[in-house]
């Protein structure tokens, strides 16, 4: 019988597709609740904007505690299922892979403007006008944004310039902190700039953290740092000659297996002797070259580390491969496979190479002299605890993102809200201008921009609907820089305060976002399959009730 | 029932019932559907078991996706697929008629027609509308011009307009691109989709989509101080192993004292060096003037001290490369594929212009472009997040088809709903020549044809009885005109470059027609035997 019916009740289309399988179609199932979805996520972030952001506390899946305002370590750990907050997700995954910066304005933006476009859609407006409308206003916002950067950076190597560009961006992880930190960066990165700045690697800028001490005690080592020491007692060598084996520093073996054929005593006593002979050979030779410094991937066997010692070459193991290349990179070595005596071409120099106690730590440092320039810097940020080194950490990375952003395009658009308010009036003119129903999408755009001043003074603990309104008489005026002052809690001028946002950043995150909107409002069906039951447990709910 | 009695787990349907279930499930399957049609279509969100992503508005992905169990609607997606692998296109507007005819015929059922007269007028039709296709088909000259034009026509169905017109030219290129004059030894090449690599970016937004004159790898030169960059480049592809292999039998060394034991460390190396030797020797040869640089792409491994040889060498070394882009290579950059490295000359090496590594995040590319006579080449498939990008994919893989289609047929057929227009007037003449109740059939027939312009009106967000009547009008006058989905008014597809394949739409008529016969002619559905899932899963 009740396969019968089974087979009768076909005309409902979730009764075509596999069981579990859910179709929603509607209105209201879909854009609707995407929408609230995208809200939801945005307002978690929101209160993180800015220098005056709030911290969230986040304890992920492996009970790891993390302490941050940078939304996208917040996002990394939410752990986001719902398919719409995903898709905005993405969109702020590929900001920070693109610019490493401005994540959380991506959220925040599209989310802001999926709420707008919810606003128009419950009173009747069909999605594809308000889709015209957006990318109308996209188009004309990356247009407008042309004539708004109010600052170039031309010389990427100038450290006042850098570090007043990079600060707004350090500011908002580390209020307080970023002149300090700001400097510490530029300086950082000015060190190894290469020739074309445009080949700026991110990568080439290391971070330990070492705990102890305060952030005031944080340094930059023109060269590469590890916390693995040296085999033998030689702790220190200056103007050192380095040779870099990825391979181990032992006698070579075949690859095939080998036996030692032994057929008299004589042989046996012999043994030993021709293998000992053998290395302090090479050893020697290696000596000879001037070479006082040996790093090596796998072992160092126990025959070789006596020679070495004995020859006062200092003999240092580093198993991870990226660390060996970043040694290579430092001292400008090229790595050998196999322990051979090197030529000339391969070896590497340093200014000096030794072993430091910091805090408690013992750390070994390659470092270049003046003359000699590094293509590696590491910082050493000390802090009092792990999660606040963690945090430096972020806004040091995110500073360095910016100075790669920077290095490629230098223009600078006035921070703290004043962009966006100008940008905001704009697009409230070009939509009074545009006929039909994609003005009423091109003016709620605009007034999307607002989401970060707003936010901003909420965060500072102002009273933020009177401050926009403020802002806007403000440029009116013709102050284009108006901005919120989250220091003396008022306006002022975002320019003189050297605030300033990367237009590289400002640009994506608003490409980001309009793109992953539009999509969101595109989709007016969704199939969702059953969940897999996988063995792994569900995330803890912790992380949306900290907020 | 009888058949209780030979199966006492077998289920029934009969007459009436049973064609109750084949026409509510090929409806349902039209309604998930019909949405899709056309430039104005909506797009779908597919959410996956895992949680995965997926937009599209590709009827054939989304019944790929869909998960399908009702057996009619399997049936309607199975005839869907057909569709797509001989086409390439035209997956939901098969669905569509076939839905929709099922539905005329429903009309008619229902007032007392047996089933069989309306079969024999389907079958009728469809002849008649094959020959009409052939009538209407329009021969033109392929220009550059027009195949972006049928791109552009397939594509806009598939993505937003500033990323299908983008595409379009694209696809053009890479289609041209592959396509070989015929000659005299061979006679006509058919066009090998194949030689096309797309290559998947997670990066910047989807408008960065290129098309690369040359070949895209997903792996970069191994070691890290390989040049990164080769300019004139002379490509040797080969499929020998530059490591170290063990023997097959168990053997062993034996050695008393050091000394021994480097000799034979390096007796057991020289095997793989001087293979390596080998391919430096040609590289010293061929490269003397010093213009050019040396770029070796192996299927095989390459250890890391043959790499490091190489490196010495100033060579330019990949490791493990697909077998298909092995293929591809020697197409794009002319040259021999080597299983052996014995007497090399400099023509078993591919050129090209220009040969450097990309590095994305973790992930590095390494692009081989600006070849001589390129017999494949690339398309690079850009987008900020995994959901656009298959998106993109889809798309440029069904653009493709259809290029192609249009060489493989020589003719288009004008698009934007005109055939079917002019089809159903056709059908109607049609009737007027047929006698008794297989006018009905015939009227079935014709009136399921205009689904396509309808949808198509409907998702433009237009009135469709207003707008078809129209365009009906216009036809009386004497003109073919289709509907622009901008103004919901009538124009001529010709003058808007809008053209449909015409494999497409014969295969659409034949097995839209066809199925829709079958299912029509099903009086029992009967199901037997266990299901063995759902045991399972009561335990």
């Amino acid at each position: 019988m009740n396969r019968q019916r089974s087979l009768a009740r076909s005309g409902n289309i979730e009764n075509l597709l596999k069981s579990g399988t859910k179709y929603l179609s509607s209105l209201e199932e879909t854009i609707i609740q995407n929408i609230d979805a995208c809200i939801d996520l945005a307002e978690l972030l929101t209160t993180s904007l800015g220098p005056n952001g709030m911290n969230k506390m986040i304890i992920n899946r492996l009970s790891k505690l993390i302490i941050t305002n940078d939304s996208s370590t917040i996002l990394k750990e939410l752990e986001v299922v719902h398919p719409a907050a995903t898709m905005i997700l993405e969109a702020a995954q590929m900001q920070e892979k693109e610019i490493g910066d401005g994540t959380n304005f991506v959220i925040v933006f599209a989310g802001e403007i999926l709420k707008q476009a919810q606003s128009l859609i419950l009173s009747g407006i069909h999605p594809v006008e308000i889709i015209d409308g957006y990318n109308k206003a996209g188009k004309e916002a990356l247009k407008y944004m042309d004539e708004l950067v109010v600052k170039t950076v031309e010389d990427v190597r100038n450290e006042e310039d850098v570090a007043s560009a990079i600060s707004a961006s350090i500011a908002s992880k580390q209020f307080g902190y970023e002149d300090f930190l700001s400097s510490l960066v530029a300086k950082a990165c000015i060190a190894i700039c290469p020739n074309n700045e445009k080949n700026f690697i991110v990568d080439n800028i290391r971070v330990v953290k070492i705990i102890g001490g305060s952030i005031y005690d944080s340094k930059i080592i023109k060269g590469f740092v590890t916390n693995r020491t040296p085999k033998g007692s030689i702790r220190k060598i200056e103007n050192a000659k380095v040779v870099c084996y990825t391979g181990g520093v032992e006698a070579s073996n075949t690859e095939t297996g080998s036996n030692v054929l032994i057929e008299s005593a004589k042989e046996l006593k012999n043994y030993t002797k021709g293998e000992e002979n053998l290395m302090e050979k090479k050893i020697k030779k290696l000596a000879e070259m001037g070479i006082n410094v040996v790093v090596s991937g796998h072992n160092i066997s126990e025959i070789a580390a006596h020679f070495l010692e004995k020859y006062g070459i200092l003999a240092l193991k580093l198993p991870s491969k990226f660390e060996m290349l970043r040694v290579c990179r430092t001292v400008r070595a090229l790595p050998l496979s196999t322990f051979v005596i090197p030529s000339e071409k391969e070896i590497g120099t340093c200014g000096s190479v030794r072993v430091e106690l910091i805090g408690g730590t013992k750390i070994t440092i390659f470092e270049q002299s003046k003359k000699n320039k590094s293509k590696l810097a590491t910082i050493i940020v000390r802090a009092a605890t792990k999660n606040v080194a963690d945090d430096i950490e972020r806004a040091i990375d995110d500073g360095v993102n910016s100075y790669r952003a920077l290095c490629k395009d230098g223009r600078l658009l006035a921070g703290g809200g004043a962009f966006e308010i100008e940008m905001s009036r704009h697009i409230q003119k070009f939509g009074e201008k545009s006929p039909g129903m994609d003005q009423y999408a091109i003016k709620k755009f605009a007034e999307g921009l607002e989401v970060v001043p707003r936010n901003l003074a909420l965060n500072a603990g102002m009273r933020a609907t009177e401050l926009i309104s403020n802002l806007y008489s403000s440029h009116e005026e013709g102050k284009k820089n108006s901005g919120v002052d989250v220091v003396n809690e008022g306006i002022c001028d975002m320019v003189k305060k050297n605030v300033f946002d990367l237009y590289q950043t400002r640009y994506w995150s608003m490409r980001l976002a309009l793109n992953v909107a539009i999509t969101i409002l595109r989709v007016d069906q969704i199939i969702m399959s059953k969940r897999a039951q996988s063995g792994i447990a569900p995330p803890p709910q912790v992380s949306r009730d900290v907020d | 029932m009888s058949l209780r009695q030979l199966n006492k787990n077998s289920d029934i349907a009969q007459f009436g019932q049973a064609l109750y279930i084949n026409l509510s499930a090929a409806k349902g399957l039209q309604a998930v559907l019909r949405s899709n049609l056309g430039p104005k279509g909506t797009i779908k969100m597919l959410v996956s078991g895992s949680g995965d992503i997926k937009i599209t508005k590709d009827g054939k992905v989304l019944l790929d996706e869909m998960h399908i169990t009702n057996p009619t609607a399997g049936m309607i997606a199975s005839t869907a697929s057909t569709q797509d692998r001989i086409s390439g296109d035209g997956t939901t507007s098969t669905i569509l008629i076939i839905g929709e005819l099922l539905k005329q015929a429903e009309r008619y059922l229902l007032e007392g027609v047996h089933p069989r007269i309306i079969v024999e007028a389907f079958k009728l039709c469809r002849t008649k509308a094959v020959d009409f296709l052939d009538s209407f088909k329009i021969e033109k000259e392929i220009t550059k011009e027009f195949l972006i034009e049928v791109a552009q026509t397939s594509l806009r169905t598939k993505l937003k307009q500033e990323v299908a017109d983008l595409l379009s030219e694209i696809v053009v290129n890479a289609v041209l691109t592959v396509k070989r004059e015929p000659n005299k030894k061979t006679g006509v090449i058919p066009i090998d989709l194949h030689m096309i690599e797309m290559m998947l970016m997670q990066h910047k937004l989807d408008t960065e989509t290129k098309f690369i004159d040359g070949i895209v790898l997903d792996h970069g030169p191994r070691h890290p101080k390989m040049p990164k960059r080769v300019e004139n480049a002379y490509i040797l592809t080969c499929n020998v192993s530059l490591e170290y292999e063990k023997t097959e039998i168990n053997s062993k060394f034996f050695y008393s004292t050091g000394e021994e034991r480097e000799k034979q460390v390096k007796a057991e190396r020289s095997f793989v060096n001087a293979r390596v030797q080998k391919i430096i020797d040609l590289k010293n040869e061929v490269c003397k003037d010093g213009k050019h640089g040396f770029v070796v792409v192996n299927q095989k491994g390459i250890d890391p001290e043959s790499l490091e040889l190489l490196q010495k060498a100033g060579i330019m070394g990949m490791r493990r490369a697909k077998k298909r882009n092995m293929e591809r290579l020697t197409l794009a950059c002319g040259g021999i594929p080597l299983n052996s490295l014995e007497d090399m000359t400099i023509e078993v090496l591919g050129e090209a212009g220009l040969v450097y590594e990309h590095i994305l995040g973790e992930e590095k590319f390494c692009f081989i472009e600006k070849p001589k006579k390129p017999k494949a080449c690339t398309i690079l498939i850009k987008g900020p997040n995994k959901y656009t990008i298959t998106q993109l994919k889809d798309a440029v893989r069904d653009g493709l088809r259809a290029v192609k289609n249009v060489f493989d047929d020589k003719c288009v057929i004008p698009g934007a709903g005109c055939f079917e227009l002019a089809l159903h007037r056709h059908l109607l003449e049609f009737k007027k020549s047929v006698k008794g109740k297989m006018k009905l059939g015939v009227q079935a027939f014709a009136d399921a044809m205009l689904v396509i312009p309808k949808v198509l009106v409907e998702n433009a967000g237009f009135d469709h009885q207003d707008v078809l009547i129209n365009v009906l009008e216009e036809f009386e006058k004497g003109n073919k005109v289709g509907i622009n989905l901008e103004s919901g008014e009538a124009m001529d597809p010709q003058l808007m470059g809008v053209w449909d394949n015409y494999k497409v739409k014969r295969q659409q008529l034949n097995s839209c027609s066809i199925i829709a016969s079958q299912l029509l002619l099903v009086d029992e559905v009967i199901s037997a035997g266990k299901s063995e899932k759902k045991d399972k899963m009561k335990h």
